[in-house]
């Protein structure tokens, strides 16, 4: 079911291409990464994905749906979560509060519920709470719960992140460059959780990443934007022999 | 259980039921409640004038309406400068009901409670309505719709016959269990109406901040686009923060037209909707005890500056002008001062003080 693909697509901002003619198939079960130089159109392909930008040309489908022109709230009510590449936190919250509002569509009290806050809201914020907690534990925020998400350190932010959309619960989660800016053991937490959500928790993870060394050790297919075409395909050994990504990783350097 | 729960040093939870808990300690709910006490019983314990409670029941109605304007305006951050019309088509709703029946109607003096709800619902209907443009506009062009639903309300009522084009409309004196409610006990028996509405509000409203109905009004807030990424529709949530502000200020202006007796377009402009974002930002945008405080604070601004130009005029003839351009002037500076120096209002000295007094007897 948990079946992603991006046919044709084509994404024209005033006459300039950022992604031209791109087709993906993501497989389920199994970590894809998206690779290319800055300005690639790698974040084009998830905003695409994730409903922020809607394709001039092509289709995205995920199982029987058209994601073509679904907005991000449909997109994540079918069970794919995303991961901004720059941080879109709220800012003015705790850590909790950040992974209770990706809780929002599982609790479904009505307002009077909340108003004298018996029953159903109690029990339901109670229940949800308790989801939240296992992505807390799993992502090692423990020590951060109460703080509030704007005075956490850059990297911790970057982990909030990941763990937001984890708290949707998804199937599918596009993880937008979550290494970013992070020294080397901030970077092995972060692979030891992708490889995690892989086997334990069976999300399928689309990831974007600069880091070739992490990329070539964790992905299972790999795909590669220039300048928003397509250039190659296929595992880490077929990509990293494609003389056409070699010719664009130095023509780069 | 918790060993202790009425120190928080000490106070720790063993399920999330137990922290969801309003009031952390006991000693929490006991201060609260004796200061409720407080409320309910100092108007029998000593004698005040009905001055005095017209004045008090004023704050406490502006109360209601800007607790519905830090809603929408910091909860929410949707600049709202046309507070003052939602407040006004609560008092509105009434004074059709004194136009269609007569003031002295059944329904208008027996079904006031009703009556009043009814208002809050128009309130939000209207606020809903008004908020529509927060589908497409951000920020300062969402400010200035407000602004012009503010405008059109004016005109509208000024161009209409049926509401008098503005002039007071008069409401009659309603009846309580005992009676009618005569012009002595009249602003006493409001003070205790609001008092309840009061109390009411601040519950419901504390229980919805910390549910998901909360949650989502800072969420678009600090981020629309994550907040659509999160599953929930931005324009909608924004919409509902219209009508949550526009139910408190809807019951807001009906509590003003059974107080005032009577509904005029004077009590709902353009200066009165600036005067609640006033109090709003003194009192601490995005608290809820900030709703509390800043009407206080404001209209004892507005008495003492009152006071102080009535002596200056009264003892320097040339000083009349001064003292009438005193008020303005003390009002501007004030917003001006809180938005420099103290930009999280009056709540956060409130909050200083209570995290001092909570973490007794530790200094850290
Ligand atoms: N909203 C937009 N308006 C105009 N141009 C845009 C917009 N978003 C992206 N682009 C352009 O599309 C191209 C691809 O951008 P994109 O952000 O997808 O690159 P990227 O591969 O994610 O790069 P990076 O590695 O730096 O994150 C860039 O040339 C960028 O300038
Ligand atoms: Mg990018």
């Amino acid at each position: 079911m948990t079946y992603l693909t991006v046919s044709d697509v084509t994404l024209t901002f005033g006459g300039l291409n950022a992604l031209t003619d791109v087709n993906m198939d993501i497989e389920p079960g199994i970590i894809t990464s998206i690779i290319g130089p800055n300005g690639a159109g790698k974040t084009s392909i998830l905003n695409c994905i994730s409903g922020f930008y809607h394709p001039s040309k092509g289709e995205i489908r995920y199982g029987r749906r058209s994601l073509t022109k679904a907005s991000p709230h449909q997109v994540s009510n079918y069970g794919i979560a995303r991961a901004f590449q720059n941080l879109e936190l709220f800012s003015g919250l705790s850590v909790l509060d950040n992974l209770m509002l990706a809780r929002h569509q599982n609790l479904n009290y009505s307002i009077l519920h909340a108003v004298f806050y018996f029953g159903k809201a109690a029990r339901l914020e109670a229940e949800n709470r308790a989801y939240v907690e296992k992505v807390i534990d799993f992502m090692e925020l423990e020590p951060y719960r109460k703080m509030m998400v704007g005075n956490l350190s850059y990297g911790v932010q970057k982990r909030v992140e990941v763990a937001r959309a984890l708290t949707l619960a998804p199937r599918l989660l596009l993880l937008d460059e979550p290494m970013a800016g992070m020294n080397i053991e901030e970077k092995e937490d972060i692979v030891r959780f992708i490889l995690d959500l892989k086997k334990e928790w069976n999300i399928t993870v689309v990831l974007v990443e600069h880091d070739l060394g992490v990329v070539m050790d964790i992905s299972d297919q790999i795909y590669v934007l220039d300048f928003g075409m397509l250039i190659g395909k296929g595992t880490p050994d077929e990509v990293a022999s494609n003389p056409k990504v070699i010719d664009a990783y130095i023509g780069e350097e | 259980m918790s060993a202790n729960r009425w120190l928080s040093t000490g106070n720790y939870f063993t399920s999330y039921k137990e922290e969801q808990r309003i009031f952390a300690t006991h000693l929490d709910r006991s201060v609260l409640l004796c200061f409720l006490a407080v409320l309910f019983a100092w108007p029998l314990l000593f004698e005040v004038s009905n001055k005095q409670m017209f004045v008090i029941d004023n704050i406490m109605i502006a109360m209601i309406a800007v607790v519905g304007l830090n809603l929408v305006t910091g909860f929410a951050g949707l600049i709202s400068i046309g507070h003052a019309a939602f407040v006004g088509i609560g008092a509105y709703t009434i004074a059709s009901f004194a136009r269609l029946l007569g003031d002295t109607h059944m329904v208008l003096t027996h079904g006031w409670p009703a009556l009043i709800v009814l208002a809050g619902f128009m309130g939000a209907l209207f606020g809903a309505i008004a908020g529509l443009p927060a589908f497409r506009l951000k920020h300062l062009y969402l400010a200035i719709a407000t602004l012009s639903f503010q405008m059109i309300f004016q005109w509208t009522i000024n161009f209409m016959d049926f509401f008098d084009q503005g002039q007071t409309i008069s409401v009659g004196r309603v009846f309580w269990v005992t009676g009618r409610v005569g012009r002595s006990d009249h602003y006493l028996f409001w003070y205790y109406v609001i008092l309840v509405i009061i109390v009411l509000v601040g519950f419901g409203v504390r229980n919805l901040l910390r549910t998901k109905y909360g949650r989502c009004l800072v969420a678009v807030r600090d981020n629309d686009r994550a907040a659509d990424a999160m599953g929930m529709h931005p324009g909608l949530t924004k919409v509902y923060a219209f009508a949550l502000a526009g139910f408190l200020a809807g019951v807001a202006g009906a509590l003003h037209a059974y107080l005032y007796r009577g509904v005029g377009i004077e009590s709902f402009t353009l200066h009165h909707s600036i005067n609640y974002l006033a109090m709003a930002i003194v009192g601490g945008l995005g608290t809820l005890s900030g709703s509390f405080w800043g009407p206080l604070a404001i209209k004892v601004l507005d008495m003492q500056v009152e006071r102080l130009s009535e002596w200056t005029g009264g003892h320097l003839a040339v000083a009349t002008n001064l003292a009438t351009a005193l008020k303005p002037l003390s009002f501007g500076l004030i917003i001006v001062l809180f938005l420099m120096f103290e930009p999280r209002g009056i709540a956060n000295w409130w909050r200083i003080v209570r995290s001092y007094v909570k973490l007794w007897p530790f200094r850290y």
